[in-house]
């Protein structure tokens, strides 16, 4: 129970600095690779660098892929909506094998996926008294 | 007896439903799209004319004009014979079936029939089409198994009307269908 809760902790703290620090670090070695003509480098021995072309393409790459990343989800989301004629907008492998618990009288009604025609006959059938309140809400 | 209304489709469009009552057992519902206007087909006519004016002046070849011409004729008869649907009806006869006919703007109809003993029920559902719509459908059933739904049909997908028309629909068919269910046909 302690473990889960988002409160402040001493470890979660030296992780945010260890974060704080590594990043700081991180983007001066960026700057100093970018900055820094190749031959001082040399002159101090650091020759394993990679190519001066990547400290522009990286921010550029990282960028375009973000802005595909949004399009890409969108179209996944598109390509997963199931069609208007397909079985899944109503029922599901679990809905069609639920099992039903006998009625006790006075608990709560266990919790089981009601049939769309039954859906179907408390909303539009049986609506006509309810017509004035529901009416705003209904397209 | 005859019955007509009007009501609006998802996007806005009108639409008119007329309801005929031929018996307490006999049904129909037909929906009446908007015609083809004058003013979409001649800023279509327009744009591919244009178009076609401009690669002419880019490429000094006058088979691009005619081409444009025959593209636009053929377009015009295509999108008539086979995407305009100008009427959808569903007429639902108590011990026989349902029936849905659409007839395109060029006077071609397309009809598909279910009878009675396919048909689980008419519900209408709540999906996902760019944004949540209501639309009606068929719900049939197996025969193995008839307590399982093995198909959704939806009904009046071009017209695509809103929910008040639906509910008008849907209370019609569940009188029906409900006489149906009350007097169960010898089999």
């Amino acid at each position: 129970m302690v473990e889960n809760s988002p409160s402040p902790l001493p470890e979660r703290a030296i992780y945010g600095f260890v974060l704080f620090l590594s990043s700081q670090f991180g983007f001066i070695l960026y700057l100093v690779w970018a900055f820094i003509p190749e031959s001082w480098l040399n002159s101090l021995g650091l020759t394993y660098w990679p190519q001066k072309y990547r400290v522009v393409m990286f921010p550029i790459y990282v960028l375009v892929v973000i802005a595909i990343g949004c399009v890409l989800l969108f179209g996944i989301n598109m390509t997963s909506t199931s069609p208007l004629n397909s079985i899944h907008t109503i029922t599901d492998n679990y809905t069609e094998n639920q099992q039903q618990k006998e009625y006790q009288e006075g608990a709560i009604p266990a919790l089981r996926d009601i049939p769309i025609s039954e859906v179907n006959q408390m909303f539009f059938l049986t609506a006509k008294e309810l017509k004035p309140k529901a009416k705003s809400y209904i397209d | 007896m005859e019955d007509e209304q009007s009501f609006s489709d998802i996007c806005g469009g009108r639409l008119s439903l007329q309801r005929r009552y031929y018996s307490p057992t006999c049904r129909e519902f037909c929906i009446s799209c908007p015609r083809l206007s004058l003013r979409s087909l001649t800023a279509v006519t327009c744009t591919v004319w244009l178009a076609a004016y401009g690669l002419f002046t880019l490429f000094e070849n006058s088979m691009i004009l005619s081409a444009a011409i025959f593209i636009t004729l053929l377009g015009l008869l295509g999108y008539l014979h086979f995407v305009k649907i100008d009427q959808e009806s569903l007429l639902i006869i108590d011990s026989l079936g349902i029936q849905m006919t659409s007839s395109y703007a060029s006077g071609k109809e397309s009809t598909t029939f279910f009878e009675m003993g396919q048909v689980k029920d008419v519900v209408i559902n709540e999906a996902i089409y760019m944004k949540v719509i209501y639309y009606l459908c068929i719900l049939l059933k197996d025969p193995v198994e008839p307590h399982r739904i093995s198909q959704v049909v939806p009904v009046f997908q071009s017209a695509k009307p809103r929910l008040d028309c639906l509910i008008e629909v849907y209370r019609s068919c569940q009188e029906v269908l409900a006489h149906q269910k009350a007097t169960p046909a010898s089999a």
